[in-house]
């Protein structure tokens, strides 16, 4: 038989499509549970943002000593580096036995570790670059936000 | 908690959501009842996956619990929700980015066929839709199947309306090409 063509086919399927899908779980426990405890909620997820914004501060602040006051060959990467090895190792022994949200984080984190393997590269003949500083550091942190989103989303235990 | 028949939604609905505004949980129970699976359904075709379309759907309602006090009344209680799922939904996927997506734009691709074909709850078009590049997906979603006109498309989703509507020709182009290769 042949297919109707696509013209058709599309009209036919929007005029009939059913806009409803049943999720496969229940939501509604965690909604209720995110309703009730919510202020809670807020204060213990807000301390993330304030503990990665603190450790992009002294990330950036690493970067402006080893950039203008450590002589006279600054290694601004390794310290850097240093860091936020501390700081990642930390959060994965801290999360170590949590379920985390998406299956997918070790590709995204790997994506990152691959992005910043690439930038050390570069670095290693411009070690002084300061937007390439600038662009390493931001990709750690974007490691430390994705470790710690992915094991303690807002609605993961609802 | 309360239940309501399907014919009786118009005149109970503005009952419940005056409860709700007074703080009956049981009442908000009843409106989930009624809105979860339209909720999820444009959450999942919006995101192209499944956890994610049910942790977004779960941001709404949180959302409009919080927010009810803001619904006037003036448009019905379901276009006004709907239009905070798509804005929730759209801002999900915003955070979902890596920092390597923001910088260079890369978009999230859709499902790949066979996480479209397995995923539950997706017959037909719905199967296609799902596989589509991100932008692409949600400006066919947004105008084809909700009913959003280009300009607000492209406010929502932060674009020009030309860039809307060559989204759409794009998602159409590459749903014809995959229902004509099926």
């Amino acid at each position: 038989m042949n297919k109707p063509n696509f013209d058709d086919y599309l009209n036919e399927s929007l005029n009939t499509l059913d806009k409803k899908i049943t999720p496969q779980k229940d939501l509604w426990a965690g909604i209720e549970r995110a309703m009730i405890s919510n202020k809670q909620d807020l204060k213990g997820t807000a301390i993330w943002p304030k503990l990665t914004a603190i450790a992009a501060c002294t990330l950036a602040a690493l970067i402006a000593v080893n950039l203008f006051f450590i002589a006279p060959e600054p290694q601004p990467v390794v310290a850097i580096s240093d860091y936020f090895s501390a700081q990642k190792n930390s959060l994965l022994i801290e999360y170590e036995n949590k379920e985390a949200l998406t299956t997918n984080w070790q590709t995204q984190l790997q994506e990152l570790e691959e992005a910043e393997q690439a930038i050390k590269q570069v670095l290693e003949n411009e070690p002084q670059n300061q937007a390439l500083l600038t662009m390493l550091a931001q990709i750690y942190q974007q490691q430390l936000d994705l470790i710690n989103k992915v094991h303690a989303p807002r609605w993961q235990h609802i | 908690m309360l239940h309501v028949k399907p014919d009786q939604t118009p005149l109970c609905e503005t009952t419940l959501i005056e409860r709700v505004k007074l703080g009956d949980q049981a009442a908000y129970t009843t409106i989930y009842e009624l809105h979860i699976k339209r909720v999820y359904g444009l959450c999942l075709r919006l995101l192209a996956d499944q956890a994610h379309a049910e942790d977004a759907a779960q941001e709404v309602f949180v959302q409009v619990w919080h927010k009810i006090a803001q619904f006037d009344g003036r448009s019905q209680f379901s276009t006004w929700l709907y239009s905070v799922a798509s804005n929730v939904a759209i801002s999900y996927l915003r955070k979902q980015k890596n920092w390597l997506q923001k910088v260079v734009s890369i978009e999230h691709s859709g499902m790949d066929e066979q996480s479209a074909n397995d995923c539950q709850g997706l017959d037909g078009l719905d199967k296609l839709i799902v596989r589509l590049p991100e932008r692409a997906r949600m400006v066919f979603v947004l105008f084809a199947i909700e009913g959003y006109r280009h300009e607000e498309i492209a406010e929502k989703l932060g674009m020009a309306v030309g860039s809307s509507k060559s989204q759409y020709h794009r998602a159409r182009q590459l749903l014809q090409e995959w229902y004509e290769n099926e």
